[in-house]
């Protein structure tokens, strides 16, 4: 057993926790954890790409997901899921997206224009396997009050879709042990996840 | 900051988790008893200090932020002679201000263990200025380093590390790249000892005056330490994995990251020699790996060092066995398994992959770049904006090292250069002494302290008048948000003394000094038209704390917080908000008008400023 995540987003999303949940989530359930968290120049506003790699022991060295290798890209960012295509394979990856977008200042300033939903799902389409959209992050800032709980419910999603080879109990465990404040919150998010359908 | 009380770092022994390598190297020190550490933040290697900082009290230990990498080195050496166990942590740039004060003290050595933790960075992930490789430095100053692989080994080296330098009395260098000080990864943890933090230091004459005659006496012997490190460490640091078959015998040798993007692969029949210990290499272990093989392959990225010894080595064992490295991989940029895969094939007889068809699908994802920008609500977005609309294009914006070098990208383009902290005010001097042009010389509060006065003393006492702009946003941001001499906090949120660098600069003998609100745009723009006239130096401290922090202060206790709207009654739609202000938070839509994203704003309020039309208006919220 060998499972690649690419966790991906931008700078003040949540992505580092994210990536740091996961691989707790996979480290509860015995599995060897191989990942890259990567930190860029600036504090917000960044891409932050994650890697997190799980399976049986001695089966994977690199932290690094080998090329056109993810079987799941969770893109808590709609463009960042696209940014990420180097790592997918059509006969293997399954994307993960919320619709939460942050138009970066260089499309205005660049003139390259931020594509619509539907564009990204059809640049994407030729490297998945499948793709699931979700307005986790407009759905939790409704619901729970910020768009922030939208990790959580992508999460849900994940795993409430089989696109996550992981227990629910592992991630609500991982979630307890590592994000600071507003459990219940974002277990509620969670679960409005694991009851998506879409 | 993280609760000590849950953090993995601390668990207890026997308990397998996931750390980050830089954590993981923290861990190891804990193991290995470390009673004192001082650090100057330097991503990638950001998150030692940081772990160490926030688990001292609880574990131990000392801690401290320092005001530079070389302030820190001192400071643990100071440790590390009196008999107490001492880490640092820097990024490789760290090591060019500290590495005046580590060659000496390979001579002296030191009594209790002393290890630097130096981070390069292949690829430029976290750091600009340039892709060093700090192993030349290492043997120009003869430091025994080690290179951990992955998590588990910076636990285990950092252990070792301290076991050496102990042993042999001298500063041991653990190396980390990016891919392996930010690599996440399962451990095992071993058990920590308590932490030694007292000592005392005793005279030694023989040991400490390192000056003729006896320089070239301990020189001998700094020589003759390493022999015996290469001895008796080395092999025990490296080992060979598999066997070379097949009709052509190849061997690989790698260390770090390189080493697990290599096994990664699964090559059959092909022999591996991980390099642990690549100062001093095991000239006795490479030989012996040598023997029997066609061709030899050195995967390391950056600069061909572990290859230039291989080579050596090679002409010794066998005159025809061809060693590869740098004629095949790349000496610019991180590596990655398929990279390496890509570049070995042929040697191996295997047959390069075919990504034809991704690349053709992967040249019709058009999305906009997102290159790193100073965040929405950023005083140094105001500063910038101000002395731009002020002075115009016609200065040289000298530059430097901080959150403010983002000012470098569009639409700013305000770092004219970027060398390394304090030298914007350095090299303006001698652009003022030669050109007659009138420099505007960005400054941050950190690097003030960390390199920034001196430079600020030789403008002064060499009387050059460049125009400078300190951009003071209260605290080491870029990495984290450390604290720094300025700010009345040291390591661990402590109360300490707070150096004023308007006091300092007066003690230099400025005259010409003011503190503006970098929020204000007004008295911004009014203070710099008037101090860029001076034909002396003059200053501007713009003051403005750090909106993320003011941001997360709001959140926590519950406070409102204003967020700004635009009146589309209003707005002209003249796009000076998102052309020349560039603020994250605000976006030009397809239909051509504007908004502010509530999510994204942070409430600094300078859009309502330099709206020429005045459409910003600000709405009261909880956040």
């Amino acid at each position: 057993m060998k499972f690649n995540v690419l966790l991906t987003g931008v700078g003040g999303e949540g992505v580092l926790l994210a990536s740091a949940i996961l691989a707790r989530a996979a480290n509860i359930e015995g599995y060897e954890v191989h990942g890259i968290q990567l930190h860029g120049l600036a504090q917000r506003g960044g891409s932050i790409p994650t890697y997190v790699r799980f399976g049986d022991k001695g089966g994977i060295y690199s932290p690094i997901i080998p090329r056109g290798g993810a079987d799941l890209i969770i893109g808590l960012e709609t463009i960042e899921a696209a940014r990420s295509c180097y790592f997918a394979d059509k006969k293997k990856t399954n994307f993960l997206i919320d619709t939460y977008t942050v138009v970066p200042v260089y499309a205005n300033l660049s003139g390259v224009k931020y594509p619509s939903e539907k564009e990204v799902e059809k640049m994407i389409a030729p490297f998945a396997k499948s793709i699931t959209i979700v307005d986790a992050s407009r759905l939790t800032k409704e619901k729970l009050g910020s768009a922030l709980y939208g990790n959580a419910m992508a999460f849900g999603v994940a795993i409430g879709k089989g696109l996550l080879p992981l227990k629910r109990k592992s991630l609500e465990n991982a979630m307890a042990e590592t994000i600071p404040r507003d459990m219940e919150k974002n277990l509620q998010a969670f679960k409005m996840g694991l009851e998506f359908r879409g | 900051m993280s609760n000590p009380d849950t953090m993995d770092v601390l668990q207890k022994a026997g308990k397998k988790v996931v750390l980050l390598g830089n954590e993981a190297v923290v861990r190891g020190a804990l193991e290995a008893g470390m009673g004192f550490s001082a650090s100057y933040p330097g991503t990638p290697s950001s998150e030692i200090g940081i772990t160490l900082a926030a688990i001292a009290d609880k574990a131990g230990f000392y801690c401290e932020w320092s005001t530079n990498e070389k302030t820190a080195f001192e400071a643990c050496v100071g440790a590390a002679y009196c008999g107490v166990r001492a880490l640092t942590a820097m990024k490789h740039f760290g090591m060019n201000v500290a590495l005046d004060s580590i060659l000496p003290v390979v001579y002296t050595g030191v009594k209790g263990g002393l290890v630097l933790v130096i981070a390069d960075d292949p690829g430029g992930f976290s750091s600009a200025q340039s892709e060093q490789d700090v192993r030349y430095a290492l043997r120009m100053g003869n430091l025994p380093t080690i290179e951990p692989s992955n998590a588990q080994e910076c636990i285990e080296f950092t252990k070792l590390a301290f076991e050496i330098s102990e042993k042999y009395e001298t500063p041991v260098v653990l190396r980390t790249t990016t891919f392996v000080n930010h690599c996440l990864g399962s451990v095992k943890l071993g058990a920590m000892k308590k932490p030694r933090t007292q000592g005392r230091f005793e005279k030694n004459y023989e040991r400490y005056y390192n000056i003729r005659p006896a320089i070239q006496k301990m020189h001998r012997a700094v020589l003759e330490r390493l022999e015996r490190i290469e001895k008796e460490c080395a092999g025990k640091l490296n080992r060979v994995e598999g066997s070379a078959g097949g009709k052509k015998k190849v061997g690989i040798v790698a260390g770090g990251v390189c080493y697990e993007h290599v096994k990664e692969l699964g090559l059959k029949d092909v022999k591996i020699a991980k390099i642990g210990m690549s100062y001093p290499i095991s000239r006795e272990f490479v030989v012996k790996f040598l023997k029997g093989l066609d061709e030899a392959i050195v995967v390391e990225e950056l600069e061909p060092i572990i290859e230039n010894f291989v080579k050596q080595v090679a002409k010794d064992v066998n005159l025809g066995l061809k060693v590869h490295g740098k004629d095949i991989l790349p000496r610019v940029g991180e590596f990655s398994p398929d990279l390496i895969y890509e570049r070995i094939a042929p040697v191996l007889g295997l047959k390069k992959k075919d990504w034809k068809e991704q690349e053709k699908l992967l040249a019709g994802i058009k999305i906009p770049p997102r290159k790193p920008v100073l965040c929405q609500g950023c005083p140094h977005r105001s500063t910038f904006y101000a002395v731009k609309k002020t002075l115009g294009e016609n200065f040289v914006w000298a530059g430097d090292i901080g959150c403010y070098i983002l000012g470098i990208y569009e639409p700013f383009k305000m770092q004219d250069f970027v060398i390394s902290m304090g030298a914007g005010a350095g090299i303006a001097h001698g652009i003022c002494k030669v050109s007659g042009q009138k420099p505007v010389v960005f400054m941050g509060d950190g690097t003030f302290f960390h390199a920034g006065m001196p430079a600020i003393a030789n403008l002064v006492y060499n009387d050059s008048r460049p125009l400078l702009v300190i951009m003071d946003n209260g605290i080491t941001a870029m990495t984290g948000h450390q604290p720094h001499a300025g700010m009345g906090k040291r390591a661990g949120g402590k109360d300490a003394p707070s150096i004023k660098i308007e006091e300092v600069l007066k003690g230099f003998g400025i005259k010409n000094i003011a503190i503006v609100n970098s929020f204000n745009q007004k008295q911004v723009q009014e203070t710099v038209k008037e101090f860029a006239k001076k034909d002396e130096l003059a200053v501007i401290i713009s003051r403005g704390g750090c909106r993320l922090l003011a941001k997360r202060e709001a959140r926590r206790s519950g406070k409102d917080f204003p967020v700004f709207e635009i009146d589309q009654a209003k707005c002209t739609k003249c796009g000076e908000c998102v052309m020349h202000f560039a603020c994250p938070a605000i976006l030009k839509k397809d239909n051509g008008t504007f908004m502010i994203n509530p999510d994204l704003c942070w409430g600094c309020s300078v859009c309502g400023q330099i709206c020429p039309a005045r459409a910003i208006r600000a709405k009261v919220k909880t956040v």
